[in-house]
Parts: C-alpha cells; structure tokens; sequence
C-alpha cells in the first residue's frame, strides 16, 4: 500500500488532500479540452437555453434580439454539452461515493427558514448568471479557463469576484452576529 | 466529435466538483468568509497546472491547441465580476457548481438555476440598451498576460504557474477562527 499502484482513489483518500488530488486532475482536463476542443466554459449557455425558448413561443422577437444573434444556438456549442455532463458528474460523485447532498443546505446565519435560503438562492443564481454575461464568461470561462490561457481579462474578472464575494460572505455573517440574534 | 468530448469533459468535471466540495454552497461561503481555504486551493492548483500544460503543448504541438481568450473590455469585466462576486456570496453557487448540485439532489441548486435561467432572460431583454453601450468601453481585445510583459508565453506561464504553486503551499487550508 505505500508506494504508488493501490490505484487513484487510494492515493486521494491516504496521501492527498481532495482539494490537491482533483485540483492536478481537473488542471490536466482544462489542458486536454483546449486540446480536443476548447477552454471549459458554462455560463453563456443560460443565454442560449432562454434563446431557444423565446425562438419557440416568440420567433420574431428572438430574431430582431441582438444577443440571442450573438450567443448562438443552444446545441451548436461544446459548452451546451458540458453542462449536460456537469449534472451526470455530480450525480455519480454523490452516488459512487454513497453521499447524500442536503435538499436545502443553510449557509448564512439569516437563513432560518428554507424559504429564505429559496430567496437567497434564487436572487444569488441571478446576480452570477447576469453578471458573468456582462463580462462574457464565470468562473469556468473567465476565471478557470481564462487564466489558464493567461487572459488579462481572467485576471481581472477574479479580482472584482473575490473582492464582492467576500466582502458579501463576511458581511452576511458579521451583520447576524452585531444583531446578536 | 466536440458533444462527445465536451460531454465526457463535462462529467469528470463535475465529478471534481462534487468531491471537493465545490458544490456545496456552504463551503463556498466558508471559502468566501477565508474560513476555509479548499476551493480556492483547488481553482489556484487547476489554472497553475492548466497553464504549464497547456503552453508547454504550445511549444510541442501548436497547431493542434483551441485556444479561446476572452477580450479584456476593461469596465464590463470588472463590473460583470463585481455584479457575480455579490450573487457567489449570497447564494454560494456559480452557473457550474449549481448544475452539479442538481445532479446530487439539492432543491436550492434547481432554484439558483431557476434564477440563473430569469438573470439571463432580463440581461437579453436589457441587452442592446443597457449593456452594450457601458460594457466595450476600454476594449484592448483578447490579449494576455504575456503580450503585456513582453515576455515569452512559456517563461510567463511557468513564473505564473509557479507563484500560485508557492501560494497554495504556504496557505492554510484550514484557517483558524479566533472569535
């Protein structure tokens, strides 16, 4: 068992932290998927899920709405299918490892009930859809991929993330605690 | 090929995903909150592995890479990552991790994507008058680090590579709370 060979998942569990054993893993995948196709992204198919429904229930106006142009078709691009497997990923690592993820997960001190945790959820899956299609990419676009190809772009789009997303994070917490609820 | 490989791509990543816990939106925040270090350990070590490979390859098999740079539109990006930053630290999802909690079973991962889904139907709606006028203002195109410094794709990557390499191994994972 001490050296090598015991297999990938022996060598996860024993003698790397996950964090460092996935982190070299999914480092080499951002590589091969340059090499096989393209840098990993995911956001922009938001954009064209919702293309594709305004171009069946409003053609006209799908037609004459400059973004919808922009973005594409939903099924034209790689990133539609990466996100499709994204959701089989996560449901065998669950599975496999016979892990059962909470229904609601509670991450903030206001949180007390599902619905506010509903609400906070909701209002956070807007702001990071939206604000990743002002600057044309998320953290697998811009942030993962983009630097890894040392795009400037990359580099500034992390620095605006983590300076509101910790401040956020730090805030809604601190502002439970100066409450003393 | 490319739905073949991007599918595959997109299940080992999400597999990665779930197993450091990047899925999980309470983790993120602890992430965000620098009480937990894992997550932002794991990105750091992908983007310094990915840059090695990826222009070591460069420098091997040029012609066979699909490089995709984003343009660096200076004002959109930063207030686009901003906008992003404050929607990661209340809801501890992104428009990746969110799809990979529904695939585990999480009720408030298909509410972020519910929200994702309006996010991106309000920005098409306010696109042409809102956005496209603020967001090419200081437009420098798709350049990297390495046309700025002048510098040599592979030295810049390998110097790159292997500062956030000293980062990661002089950052704790598990950050002490005093209070």
């Amino acid at each position: 068992m001490s050296f090598s060979a015991s297999g990938a998942t022996a060598a996860s569990k024993h003698r790397f932290a996950p964090w460092a054993f996935y982190g070299v893993l999914f480092g080499i995948l951002g590589a091969l998927s340059i090499l096989a196709w393209g840098p990993i992204g995911v956001s922009g198919t938001y954009p064209r899920f919702i293309g594709e429904i305004l171009g069946a229930v409003a053609p006209g106006y799908a037609e004459s709405n400059a973004y919808i142009q922009k973005v594409g078709h939903l099924f034209s691009k790689g990133e539609t299918f990466v996100v499709i497997g994204l959701l089989v990923g996560g449901f065998l690592g669950a599975r496999l490892n016979r892990e059962k993820a909470p229904a609601c997960e509670m991450i903030h001190p206001s949180e007390k009930t599902p619905a506010r945790r509903y609400r906070d959820a909701f209002i956070g899956g807007f702001l990071i859809v939206f604000g990743a299609r002002i600057a044309g990419g998320c953290t697998s676009g811009h942030i993962i991929s983009g630097i890894t190809q040392l795009s400037v772009s990359g580099f500034i789009f992390a620095a605006g993330v983590f300076a509101t997303g910790i401040f956020t994070a730090k805030t809604l917490k601190g502002r439970h605690l100066a409450t003393g609820a | 090929m490319t739905p073949l490989y991007a599918t595959l791509v997109g299940i080992a990543m999400g597999f990665f995903i779930q197993r450091v816990r990047a899925s999980s939106p309470g983790m993120i925040v602890r992430n965000l909150r620098l009480e937990n270090l894992s997550v932002i350990k794991f990105m750091a070590l992908t983007m310094a592995v990915g840059m090695i490979l990826v222009y070591g390859l460069s420098l091997v098999v040029p012609s066979l890479l699909h490089w995709d740079i984003k343009p660096t539109y200076v004002l959109g990006v930063l207030l686009g990552g901003l906008v992003f930053g404050v929607g990661f630290g209340v809801g501890g999802y992104c428009p990746g991790t969110s799809v990979v909690g529904i695939g585990e079973g999480r009720k408030d991962a298909m509410v972020a994507v519910a929200g994702g889904l309006v996010g991106a139907l309000v920005f098409t709606v306010v696109y042409s008058v809102l956005i496209a006028p603020i967001v090419k203002v200081m437009d420098f195109g798709k350049i990297t680090l390495a046309d700025v410094t002048h510098q040599s794709p592979i030295v810049v990557a390998l110097v790159v590579g292997a500062l956030f390499l000293v980062v990661i191994k002089l950052l704790p994972t598990e950050v002490k709370q005093t209070t």
